[in-house]
């Protein structure tokens, strides 16, 4: 599989506190990466780092996307915005903050497109349509606020206006903490169905060990700021080497 | 007695906003800040327009003052009174007339001239302000041009109302390059702006900021391919003077809903109604 997204040496420091101590991964076209930690592990400030909504102190972040290599420290404003609203998505954990509640789910959907320069309406309203129906939320909801949705269909919702654009790279920043454990199944069964049909690479960041095994190919551990462990999620899930590694998957309540 | 200066404002004052001025008209429709002073009258009431209207006037203008395109409603009056009792310049109600024309959500039917300045009031200059409620996140999109958002809000409009119809201050793209309010004027006015021969200046005092759109530039509505712009008006004719191209204002009669259509410009009817007695 060939590299899509390489990391090098990030370190980022928040006053006295190393939030990113020296890390370096890749992800490949079409692979799920998990990183799991505790809270303050540095996770998600990896993961913003790597979408190019921070920057990092050291370190470079290359992708190889489109037609040719790009490195995010080097792209002006404008060329990163259109890297991370055609190529890229990202995915956060509270839907209410990342969508626009006083505005239909069509619009939701289309705001990306629009952004893209889509300026037909009935092309931006089927499209917002297909996706409505892709998430199960059915595209007779079109013309609804989603003010009055469910925090699931919520969830859905935004992840049809971030895959609207087919993006390559898909962050997801614990997509399903904030829901209700039925419904998270029901989310993550929807992630996993996409992310494969639509062979979009995502990395996703998560405390749940479970939501890893379930999606993930390969899952980093972090801890204070650095990976402590890598490799396949089964392998480092059902034989961890570090002792953090140990005691997190030691943790997990036996189902 | 210690009177006044010349146009209320001190001439300090009046030269600051006049260099916020030639920095608005070098960058068409870019809202640029100014040092807006407290005036006699509330916010929301025209104060960024009379500022700007009192750096501009001189003594041999003539201005016209007119509030939802009548010269005799009270915020027009006011005004009017106002330059009247400060600069001592003619007042006139003829469009053809006036060397300044301060408006409030209307531009004349009448086409404005070479010799003409428009003074618009402006409560809410920033275009995206629905929509990026942050005004640097705002200031970001105006400098990268990124104005894809702004499509969000006439999608709405299509989907609630079958059509691109913000009824007023619909956005426009100046120059090809920034996006512009109108100020509060009814889409059927945004045509009117387009290579306007007149200067055309916008004062937003509550907000202290200001902006221009030079003679003859390109002002062009936002609307998608296959829902053309449409500048609204209502379907009928004029009561008093017969029009069936001017902007309509709709009044009730009687508890029974009749209703009867007249010209919201005043001096437009009212020329018009004059040259009928003449004619027949």
């Amino acid at each position: 599989m060939s590299i899509l997204l390489q990391a090098t040496g990030l370190n980022k420091r928040f006053q006295n506190i190393d939030a990113l101590d020296n890390v370096s991964l890749t992800v490949s076209r079409r692979e799920i990466l998990a990183v799991v930690g505790e809270s303050g592990s540095g996770k998600s400030t990896l993961l913003a780092t790597l979408a190019g909504l921070q920057t990092a102190d050291a370190g470079r972040i290359t992708y190889y996307g489109g037609d040719r290599p790009w490195d995010i420290g080097d792209m002006d404003e404008m060329q990163l915005r259109r890297l991370q609203r055609t190529q890229w998505g990202f995915i956060h954990q509270n839907a209410r903050a990342a969508l626009r509640l006083d505005v239909s789910a069509g619009g939701n959907i289309g705001e990306r497109l629009m952004m893209n320069g889509a300026r037909n309406y009935g092309d931006i309203r089927e499209t917002a349509a297909r996706w409505l129906d892709e998430v199960e939320i059915g595209r007779e909801r079109i013309d609804e606020m989603p003010l009055n949705f469910s925090g699931g269909m919520l969830q859905r919702l935004q992840i049809a206006a971030t895959l609207v654009t087919s993006p390559e790279l898909v962050f997801m920043d614990e997509p399903t903490t904030g829901l209700d454990v039925s419904v998270q199944a029901r989310v993550l069964d929807l992630i996993r169905n996409l992310v494969h049909k639509l062979d979009v690479a995502t990395i996703i960041v998560t405390h749940d060990l479970g939501v890893a095994r379930l999606l993930a190919d390969r899952t980093v551990v972090m801890q204070g700021g650095a990976i402590v462990e890598h490799g396949l999620t089964d392998q480092v899930l059902d034989d961890p080497q570090h002792p953090y590694t140990q005691l997190l998957v030691s943790s997990v309540l036996p189902s | 007695m210690i009177s006044y200066n010349f146009a209320y404002l001190d001439e300090q004052t009046k030269r600051s906003i006049r260099r916020a001025l030639l920095k608005a008209v070098a960058v068409p429709g870019w809202q640029i800040p100014f040092g807006s002073r407290e005036m006699p009258l509330p916010y929301g009431w025209g104060t960024g327009g009379i500022q700007v209207t009192a750096s501009v006037i001189g003594e041999t203008d003539r201005l016209k003052v007119i509030d939802q395109g009548a010269d005799d409603t009270t915020n027009a009056v006011a005004i009017a009174s106002f330059f009247k009792r400060m600069t001592g310049v003619d007042i006139t109600t003829r469009t053809a007339d006036a060397t300044i024309i301060q408006t409030r959500h209307r531009i004349p039917e009448h086409p404005l001239t070479e010799n003409q300045i428009i003074v618009y009031q402006v409560p809410q200059p920033e275009p995206l302000w629905r929509l990026i409620p942050e005004r640097p996140v705002a200031m970001r999109a105006h400098a990268l041009g990124d104005y894809g958002t702004m499509y969000v809000k006439l999608y709405e409009d299509i989907t609630r109302f079958g059509r691109v119809a913000s009824a007023y201050e619909h956005p426009v793209m100046v120059g090809d390059r920034v996006l512009m309010s109108p100020s509060p004027i009814p889409a059927f006015d945004n045509p009117k702006m387009d290579r306007m021969p007149a200067l055309q200046l916008f004062g937003a005092g509550r907000e202290r900021r200001l902006y221009a759109v030079p003679p003859y530039t390109s002002v062009r509505s936002l609307d998608f391919s296959d829902h053309p712009f449409h500048p609204g008006r209502a379907d009928g004719t004029c009561t008093l003077c017969g029009s069936t191209t001017s902007y309509l204002d709709e009044i009730i009669m009687d508890d029974q809903g009749t209703r009867r259509f007249v010209c919201s410009d005043t001096d437009y009817c009212s020329e018009r109604q004059d040259a009928k007695e003449v004619t027949p």
